[in-house]
């Protein structure tokens, strides 16, 4: 969609984050001990809308929270009893600053399984009462290879409000979704219109940032070949060192497998959905001792394979948006990117 | 989604010791005119879950033509079923989400000959469509059922199982793996069976199977050998689900979910998955 895209500087842009914090419940980047994670703000002083995106952990915890509470029950000889739990603190209207591209578009990832069959209504209601918006990259970071994937990081329209560095320290902003659109609208004062003048330099922006990606690879041919080679003993090669921690999975904005635990003590109990990963080893264990991916380079095969392969072929769109994430946080340094490739190869 | 993980509260209304470590447990919802809305196809599974000790998921066991209640057969194997089984006597509540799943492929069967092929606890699945069959008898042509478990003592539904035996428009054949005094019956692991008592003719023919994965591999050889085409070979699938609703992520065999797209699946459909189950 074409929408108005409106000029403004450094000054004109804190102005406008301040008046979004001040007016809406706000999410953004707030550092702790050097990395970043997204915490409700009140101020633009306390939260960085910039943050690296190595050292920020994804906004999925808005949509996707690490542990929620299912239930609360009584359980005793008398009888059961199954009680609501609180009410989502998640579904409110709020505005999420700083989630950078990569991150919002695992959103639109996450949209595919969260709304066949039986729909997460839940999910879908934290989303549509999101407004996100953030600043495109100008420089890739080392791990970062977004550009390489099946969508198109230009036009994307998974963040609401687009904001691009221009020349001279012009700064565009520019609504990508009707959403967006008429949020934007409320804070168009102070804010010039850029009258179709802003493309050129916008597409100059992007040419630039696509040109500073050390990560490159043609996504069409290792989807093909990582399709065909599922008994491949690359995948021992490339999964040797992994710990089976899960940090990559608890990191990565697309994962979404979950546990559901029972805690109770004496009577009462709650029953949680939380984060898990398929490179737990109990993952696919089954009561009596069968389990189908009884080894780690299994469990690494299928991380691999349903992010660049089975969520394809499922859903149209690869589970992997390319941040990097995972491979910054990983303590053996095991990258998704070169796994994939060497795999592929 | 949270909503969706919620069960609703069932009442054991029986419990049966099958064998030493398999019990069915017969459930009522506790919430009067539940049971009249709750409707599900042999085949489709539930989430069963013993608050407090967790989640397992079951086949549901009997056929909806018995009205009023449904069974869950149970095997002590892991954690929470060890739980189920010391703690959950008549009349004690559990939760139950569901049904889920799909079912056996009731319009491609009809018309047809039955094979029933079970092994151990894998009767429960097939006890569902039995059932279905049985009180839906003048749909189907030859009924045939095939059951074998390790010792005559692990073999589930005994009553049920003699009714069977008495009903002359079916066929039933027994085994166990080695031979005991008081058996009279068949010897031998199931394929084995299959090929030498049973030989099943293929024309017209559906098989369904169900056992433990060993017992399914080496049956499916057998069938093969006698002929039978992969889309006339029916399974169901035994995978490690939590959600049931398509979700989770934890029972996906490639672009497969069991839970959504299974558990009964053709061996024709299966040839088509990476070999991970």
């Amino acid at each position: 969609m074409s929408v108005e895209i409106f000029v403004t500087d450094k000054a004109g842009l804190q102005k406008f984050y301040e008046a979004v914090i001040a007016k809406n419940e706000t999410y953004a980047p707030v550092e702790k001990f050097g990395k970043y994670d997204f915490k409700r703000v009140t101020s633009l002083s306390t939260c960085n809308p910039d943050s690296p995106i190595a050292k920020t952990m994804s906004a999925k915890p808005l949509f996707f929270p690490r542990s929620a509470k299912i239930m609360k029950y009584t359980a005793t000889s008398a009888g059961t009893d199954v009680m609501e739990t609180d009410e989502d603190p998640l579904a409110g209207k709020r505005v999420i600053i700083g989630m950078k591209h990569c991150d919002a578009r695992s959103l639109q990832v996450l949209d595919k399984v969260y709304n066949w069959d039986f729909i997460d209504t839940d999910y879908q209601k934290r989303r549509q009462n999101t407004i996100i918006i953030s600043t495109r990259c100008d420089k890739a970071e080392i791990h970062c290879f977004c550009t390489s994937l099946d969508y198109d990081v230009e036009n994307l329209d998974a963040l609401d409000i687009l904001i691009v560095n221009g020349k001279d320290e012009k700064i565009y902003i520019n609504a990508r979704t009707e959403k967006g659109g008429s949020f934007l609208k409320e804070y168009i004062a102070g804010l010039t219109s850029a009258n179709g003048a802003a493309d050129g330099e916008l597409k100059q922006q992007y040419n630039a940032f696509a040109a500073s990606f050390r990560l490159k690879m043609n996504y069409k041919e290792v989807n093909e070949k990582l399709a065909k080679i599922f008994d491949t003993p690359e995948f021992e090669n490339v999964s040797a060192n992994c710990v089976s921690c899960n940090t990559c999975a608890f990191v990565c904005p697309t994962c979404h497998c979950f546990k559901i635990s029972d805690e109770k003590v004496r009577d009462t109990g709650v029953r949680y959905k939380s984060y898990d990963s398929c490179n737990n080893g109990y993952f696919t264990l089954m009561a009596g001792g069968h389990n189908p991916r009884p080894a780690k380079y299994r469990r690494w095969r299928q991380r691999a394979m349903h992010k660049f392969v089975y969520y394809k072929e499922r859903f149209g769109e690869n589970l992997c948006v390319g941040c990097g994430k995972c491979t910054t946080s990983c303590p053996v340094n095991i990258s998704i990117f070169e796994v994939v490739n060497q795999v592929a190869q | 989604m949270e909503q969706l993980l919620v069960p609703m509260i069932c009442k054991i209304d029986k419990v049966i010791q099958e064998t030493p470590d398999v019990r069915t447990y017969r459930l009522k919802f506790r919430e009067e005119g539940r049971m009249e809305n709750f409707k599900w196809m042999p085949g489709q599974f539930v989430e069963f879950s013993l608050l407090g000790s967790g989640e397992c998921t079951f086949c549901i066991a009997s056929s909806s033509t018995r009205k009023g209640y449904f069974d869950c057969s149970i095997k002590r194997a892991g954690i929470v079923t060890a739980d189920i089984h010391n703690g959950l006597e008549e009349g004690d509540e559990v939760g139950i989400r569901g049904p889920y799943g799909n079912w056996f492929p009731l319009d491609d069967i009809k018309g047809k000959n039955l094979l029933f092929i079970g092994g151990g606890i894998g009767l429960a699945p097939l006890r569902s469509l039995i059932q279905y069959c049985i009180d839906n008898r003048s749909d189907y042509k030859d009924f045939t059922i095939l059951y074998g478990a390790r010792t005559s003592s692990d073999l589930c539904y005994k009553d049920e199982i003699k009714e069977w035996q008495d009903n002359k428009s079916l066929k039933v054949i027994l085994t166990i793996d080695k031979p005991e005094d008081t058996w009279s019956s068949n010897v031998g692991v199931v394929p084995k069976i299959l090929e030498e008592v049973v030989k099943p003719g293929i024309a017209n023919t559906k098989v369904i199977t169900c056992g433990p994965p060993i017992m399914i591999k080496y049956t499916i050889l057998s069938l093969k050998k006698l002929g039978f085409a992969d889309p006339d070979i029916i399974t169901t699938l035994e995978m490690k689900m939590q959600c049931g609703l398509g979700k989770c992520g934890r029972c996906n065999i490639g672009s497969t979910y069991v839970c959504k797209d299974g558990p009964v699946f053709t061996n024709e459909d299966l040839q088509r998955l990476p070999d991970e189950f």
